[in-house]
């Protein structure tokens, strides 16, 4: 079994780890001689599946194994693989590999790097440019009376420095009998495909119409300590999601004391394309959802923990087709961008949003 | 019984409180020293304000110090501050050890790793693992006898001193013979110098050898703290199992096997920008933005900023329910004068030749 490939596309790849680690420490990832796929799959929540080309991320990559297409599968947690390509977005090149290091398979990440050493005052060395989280105090960096500037003058001349930065990810091996039972999901056609407006909008009014449920149901009780168990982290209030085939999209909350309510109009309903129709498009049921006019909503319930996490992909940056079939199941489909057009087809993140009845 | 006496400049007061926080990361307790004749006076200000008397619990004790020989000491090193941090940077959390060798003659290794035993499942919580090749000419100079000499330090300690010589952007200096053999970290600015004692381990990967340590920054008798330095939590990490999806209600009778909704590629341009750059509620290009709901032990606080929040509260009785049922109140029993009000006001909308004579507009 053998993998090794250049890294490209590490600022996205990094995002898309951001991301899933939202939902989740573990992933799933599979290669293949043409996919790249990770999936998480929570004990509770939403579950996501993003496949990419191998040409999304990686470059002149050598894959190998006994299995057809060269598949394979690795479990891999979530948090240092994210560290790691904050290391390699620092660096001016990386390598990855698949390896044993004291018996124990990782993915070796090697980052070739160079001290950025700014001439005067060094501070723009600068806390995007740093690698790091660890630093406390970081902001003494920016310092605008320059913490540095004790440093002898010769220091400040010096060339650039390269280093070279191993991040070993350890990783678990899957059996393909452990994956073969993991399946996709499957639901029914949507009744409604929509657009979804800017995500960092839409996370922002979720995010406080949750906080607004929580605090509505602590004041609602009397007593301060019981109000404070119930804001607890076991409560998490469901949002109301619902959208028409007309550009609308609906997010309301309701509980006993408060009723807020969220409209988007003029939002596109994308088009579907026949020849990928397992039905005529008349038959479609976004087409009856249409045809019954604006009034006609498809609505979801979402938990509003697990919503904010799953909005966490607008860092992404992705053109977001939200798929809802009524009071039944909401999938994401999120487009992630490629810029440099050399990238395969289907650079999609699919997420199952976790959903609730009435 | 000895009496002392001082006042602190501001500088002082800050740059002791620097270093006061640097020791506190290595024991609760500090041993304060003072010898008369390093004792040089300034004159205290004297300015009028106000005066806060703070008495502190303190007992006498004979002075400790760490025992080094720096004649012993042949290796030794130095770099600036800033390039170790920057190496320690690279590394995650949950790490124990620092191990940092000379390669051969061009490179140093700093690598990272922690002794806790972890069982076959327990292979994905394994902190990240880093090692780092530095080159010889980073540092300012290096001058180590023995290729491959492992010395292994705990990553708490050395990170608390990186962090307290960078605010002071000093070089650092290391002297050191052999492992298990104390490890002095030397570095001076703005008038403060400071001297660490750091026990070093001896074999890496020999579980039982937990070497105690000396410490110069803190003195006094302190607990081998090696054991329990970085002591995380173990995160859950359970391993994805198969769940079933959520079947659908027999509303159709089979689902369509395709997962992809059937729409015409779209585009791969980003979602329009228009609210993106107007949003009321979030700061922009604040990685944070995409944290998950905080409602965590913070809570008060967020509900507090969520009460009413008086900074963009325009339309104040509309955001308040006390509030506009008060107004209604106090509205119902003026209704009758309000008509006869007849201040200046301005209505919702009007010509803008109402209101150009309170001045809001250029002419």
């Amino acid at each position: 079994m053998r993998f090794r490939s250049d890294l490209k596309n590490t600022r996205t790849f990094s995002k898309l780890v951001a991301a899933l680690s939202s939902l989740e420490k573990i992933a799933w990832l599979r290669l293949d001689d043409d996919t790249v796929r990770f999936t998480v799959i929570p004990d509770t929540g939403s579950q996501v599946w993003a496949s990419f080309s191998m040409d999304f991320i990686f470059n002149n990559y050598a894959i190998q194994s006994a299995e057809p297409n060269n598949t394979i599968n690795l479990e891999l947690p979530l948090s240092p693989l994210q560290r790691a390509l904050k290391s390699a977005l620092s660096g001016s090149s990386a390598l990855i590999r698949l390896t044993k290091k004291d018996g124990i398979p990782v993915l070796s990440m090697t980052i070739t790097t160079s001290t950025k050493e700014p001439q005067g005052a060094a501070r723009q060395g600068g806390i995007g440019a740093n690698p790091g989280a660890g630093n406390h105090r970081g902001n003494y960096d920016d310092d605008e009376d320059g913490v540095f500037a004790h440093e002898p003058l010769e220091t400040n001349l010096r060339r650039e420095r390269e280093k070279i930065v191993t991040q070993d990810i350890p990783v678990r091996v899957l059996h393909p009998d452990t994956v073969e039972t993991i399946m996709q999901p499957k639901i029914r056609d949507p009744d409604v495909h929509i657009q979804l407006p800017p995500l960092l909008q839409l996370k922002a009014i979720s995010d406080r119409f949750t906080k607004l449920a929580i605090a509505a149901r602590a004041s609602t009780s009397t007593n301060a300590a019981a109000a404070s168990a119930v804001s607890s982290s076991s409560y998490s209030p469901k949002l109301e999601l619902s959208a028409n085939m007309h550009g609308g999209l609906r997010l309301r909350l309701d509980t006993d004391s408060l009723n807020v309510e969220s409209r988007w109009s003029g939002l596109e309903n994308p088009e579907l394309d026949p020849a990928q129709l397992e039905c005529a498009l008349e038959d479609h049921p976004s087409t009856r959802f249409r045809e019954e006019g604006p009034n006609k909503w498809a609505t979801v319930r979402v938990d509003g923990k697990d919503w904010s996490k799953v909005l966490s992909v607008g860092r992404l940056e992705g053109r977001v087709i939200a798929c809802f079939a009524d009071d039944h199941a909401l999938i994401m489909y999120v487009y992630v961008p490629q810029y440099d057009e050399t990238g395969g087809e289907d650079s999609v993140v699919t997420y199952y949003v976790s959903s609730y009845s009435a | 019984m000895a009496v002392l006496n001082f006042t602190l400049s501001e500088e002082g007061v800050s740059s002791l409180r620097d270093a006061l926080t640097c020791v506190s990361k290595f024991s609760d307790e500090v041993s304060l020293e003072a010898k008369k004749d390093k004792v040089s006076k300034r004159p205290a200000d004297n300015e009028a304000g106000i005066t806060t008397k703070y008495r502190l619990p303190f007992e006498l004790t004979p002075p400790v110090h760490g025992k080094f020989d720096r004649n012993e000491a042949s290796n030794h090193w130095s770099i600036r501050s800033r390039s170790l941090r920057q190496i320690m940077d690279y590394f995650g959390p949950g790490i124990e050890y620092l191990d940092f060798h000379s390669e051969d003659d061009e490179t140093v290794n700093f690598t990272c790793f922690t002794e806790k035993v972890k069982n076959g499942e327990e292979v994905l919580k394994k902190p990240l693992h880093t090692s780092i090749a530095v080159e010889r000419g980073e540092f300012e100079d290096f001058d180590v006898h023995e290729d491959q000499l492992h010395i292994v330090i705990s990553v708490k300690d050395f990170r608390a001193i990186i962090q307290h010589a960078n605010f002071l952007g000093s070089q650092i200096f290391a002297f050191y013979s052999l492992p298990t053999k104390p490890l002095q970290l030397k570095y001076e600015g703005d008038g403060i110098k400071c001297e660490f004692l750091l026990m070093t381990v001896g074999e890496r990967g020999a579980p039982g050898q937990k070497a105690k340590k000396n410490r110069g920054g803190a003195k006094g008798p302190k607990p081998p703290q090696l054991e329990a330095a970085t002591s995380r939590a173990a995160s859950h990490a359970p391993t994805p199992v198969p769940r079933v999806p959520p079947q659908p209600q027999a509303t159709r009778p089979d689902p369509v096997p395709s997962l992809r909704p059937s729409i015409i590629r779209p585009s791969q341009r980003p979602p329009p920008a228009t609210f993106e750059s107007e949003s009321l509620f979030v700061p922009q290009d604040d990685e944070h933005q995409w944290d998950p709901v905080n409602l965590g032990e913070d809570e008060e606080e967020e509900n507090a900023r969520l009460e009413w929040d008086i900074r963009g509260d325009f339309h104040a009785p509309a955001t308040n329910a006390r509030s506009m049922m008060t107004n209604r109140n106090t509205q119902e029993s003026t209704s009758n004068n309000a008509t006869e009000d007849d201040l200046p006001h301005l209505e919702p909308t009007q010509r803008l030749s109402q209101v150009r004579k309170f001045g809001l507009f250029d002419d």
